[in-house]
């Protein structure tokens, strides 16, 4: 049954702002986060490098007469800085930033797709999966470290993270996780579109 | 994939080349490709329209049910 046509009464929906914004392809926000991306590579393979120097000087360099002070703002506790300790501390902070510098690796990689405007890839689902994983590890270990540094180095000043404190990471990298197979689908739709003639 | 299109077949009897069939039909040469070497996944009712006008011949004339001993595995793709 066709339905009567009515008069325009001159109301029009609001347009949103950003909603004609170019998400995938060349001049597009992508192209713009991976600009940003790209910057925050660099400076953080730059990091990683420096932190990496450190580490490997941490072995030679002597630290007879080095202490270290633990303190939660009140009152201070002196101890030695042992070769353990130093290479411990720094060796933690350098794999933290190279854990990010290799999702940083990965997510550039799914940028630079995104701005070609083809992003269903096998290569991201795999890309995906690995950022899932290292953000797993690198959580993993942060967590790990934290409750060895509060139990063992500072008893009493620094409280050791719960399981609760894993939430949101956990929540996170599932999230990673889901989006993989996100693509995995959309990767198989394509090659399903581009064998229908 | 137990579907064979019999694109070789009926092109031959009607002594037309791939490259005419793509131009009449509005269809890539490697689409065509696809088509006759089995790789297609799937075949739009307008391509087989566009086919069957172009070749007059039926649905039926252009495929053909050929199972074999690796179409079990076909099915679960």
């Amino acid at each position: 049954m066709r339905l009567p046509k009515l008069p325009a009464i001159g109301i029009r929906a609001p347009r949103l702002p950003g909603a004609n914004l170019k998400t995938l392809g060349p001049g597009s926000v992508s192209s713009l986060l991976k600009i940003a991306l790209d910057v925050a590579y660099v400076l953080l393979a730059l990091i990683t490098g420096v932190l990496l120097l450190l580490w490997v000087a941490s072995i030679f360099i002597p630290i007879d007469n080095l202490n270290v002070t633990v303190s939660d703002g009140a009152d201070g506790r002196q101890m030695p800085l042992t070769r353990p300790l130093l290479l411990f501390g720094v060796g933690a902070i350098t794999a933290y930033f190279g854990g990010f510098l290799m999702i940083l690796r990965g997510l550039r990689k799914i940028f630079r797709t995104l701005t070609l405007g083809d992003p269903f890839q096998p290569d991201n689902v795999r890309r995906l999966r690995q950022i899932g994983l290292i953000l797993a590890v690198v959580t993993g270990g942060v967590w790990v470290a934290q409750g060895l540094v509060a139990a063992r180095l500072a008893p009493g000043v620094m409280e050791p993270q719960g399981i609760s404190d894993l939430l949101t990471p956990v929540f996170s990298i599932l999230v990673v996780f889901v989006l993989a197979e996100v693509f995995r689908e959309g990767a198989r739709l394509r090659r399903e579109s581009e064998l229908t003639i | 994939m137990a579907i064979r299109v019999q694109l070789d077949r009926i092109l031959a009897e009607r002594r037309m080349s791939l490259t005419e069939l793509a131009d009449r039909v509005g269809v890539t040469v490697a689409n065509l490709s696809i088509l006759k070497t089995g790789k297609a996944r799937a075949v739009r009712f307008s391509t087989l329209d566009a086919l069957c006008r172009e070749l007059d011949c039926q649905p039926g004339d252009l495929l053909a049910h050929e199972p074999g001993p690796g179409d079990i595995f076909d099915a679960e793709d």
